[in-house]
């Protein structure tokens, strides 16, 4: 029941400090990983979820929350990440629908953009330090996928498997 | 935009299960959700703004746009079901995933699988980053962008809590931009 909670308090922190799924990750990566999951199975939710189709952010929660607690445990970090922007967009649309241009969130979300992309770097290099292949082989993959994204030729779901295929293969 | 409330509703279910089973993430749906909404449930001019608001609102993005195509197809009630389309596809394939991953837990090759990916992961990540950053900085080339990324990183450097780091950017935010909307 005290994880169910945690579970729930942590998603809904996350997706009030976030402003996309994607973006998530790096708040995410500090909550949980170490207390609630691996880091392991960190990777896997991030990169299932950008294989899959649909929204980053439900399926990050949808993992973890099973990965923690089941089937009720996934529902419990699916209902704690729709319930901020649904409220939010909710009191916006109805509520605040003229005083939208001048609102002080938007303030906010654009001094939270920064700290989010910094975070991002440093989760990235604490992921790719901890991904256990720290040898050259590591640096292959990840110099190789990081040109193949950034190139925008090649879809980026494309790279996660054949990453992880190529990890089936050489590292196994 | 006449047709009777009922069928407005059907349509816009189907609409976001399609668009969320088809696109990979919230930011890649908005191409395909651009095909099926303008012209038939709204106009371009509200999308557009619809688009705008996602960005600037906390949570997840596809979320935040399948509500405002609900409401301005559907009031209230479309909002929902254009919610309910959105997190079906998602979640029950996630759902379904980590239930037939869970099984291969303990095997040799999921170890293999997640040493080849974390690689892809972070390198994945840092992509994000930038295009957050620049997104960021396209509004606004200016010193503020740089001055709350540069704090952020020495906090995050000597490992301040992560929730704090973020609320206090966006604190910052609110005062370093606050006097943006006088002009």
């Amino acid at each position: 029941m005290d994880q169910l909670l945690e579970l729930f308090l942590i998603f809904l922190k996350v997706n009030l400090l976030s402003t996309s799924g994607p973006a998530s990750v790096g708040l995410l990566y500090s909550e949980v990983v170490g207390n609630l999951i691996t880091e392991g199975q960190f990777v896997q939710a991030v990169g299932l979820s950008s294989v899959l189709p649909g929204s980053d952010a439900l399926q990050l929660a949808m993992y973890i929350g099973y990965a923690v607690g089941g089937i009720p445990g996934g529902f419990v970090a699916l209902t704690a990440s729709i319930l901020p922007p649904t409220i939010i967009i909710l009191g916006v649309t109805v509520i605040l629908h003229r005083l939208r241009r001048q609102a002080w969130i938007s303030n906010f979300v654009d001094g939270l953009a920064p700290a989010i992309s910094v975070l991002m770097l440093f989760t990235a290099w604490k992921i790719f330090q901890k991904g256990g292949s720290m040898g050259w082989e590591g640096w292959a993959v990840g110099l190789i996928s990081l040109v193949a994204m950034a190139s925008q030729k090649v879809p980026e779901r494309i790279v996660i498997i054949i990453a992880g295929i190529v990890g089936v293969i050489f590292l196994s | 935009m006449n047709q009777p409330k009922f069928s407005v509703w059907l349509k816009l279910l189907w609409m976001f299960l399609k668009v969320n089973i088809l696109s990979p993430s919230g930011p890649a749906s908005i191409g395909l959700l651009y095909k099926e909404a303008v012209g038939t449930i709204m106009t371009e001019e509200r999308f557009v703004e619809a688009v705008g608001f996602s960005n600037v609102l906390p949570g997840s993005e596809a979320l935040k746009l399948a509500m405002f195509v609900g409401f301005a197809a559907g009031g209230i009630p479309g909002v929902l079901t254009a919610l309910l389309g959105a997190i079906i596809p998602p979640t029950f394939l996630m759902l379904i995933v980590s239930a037939i991953l869970e099984r291969f837990q303990q095997e040799g090759w999921i170890g293999g699988f997640v040493a080849g990916m974390s690689p892809a992961v972070a390198a994945l990540i840092v992509v994000v980053s930038w295009e957050l950053f620049r997104a960021s900085t396209r509004k606004k080339i200016d010193h503020r962008v740089i001055l709350i990324a540069i704090l952020s990183a020495i906090a995050f450097w000597f490992e301040a809590p992560s929730p704090l780091v973020l609320l206090a950017a966006g604190t910052l935010g609110i005062f370093l931009f606050g006097n943006r909307s006088l002009k």
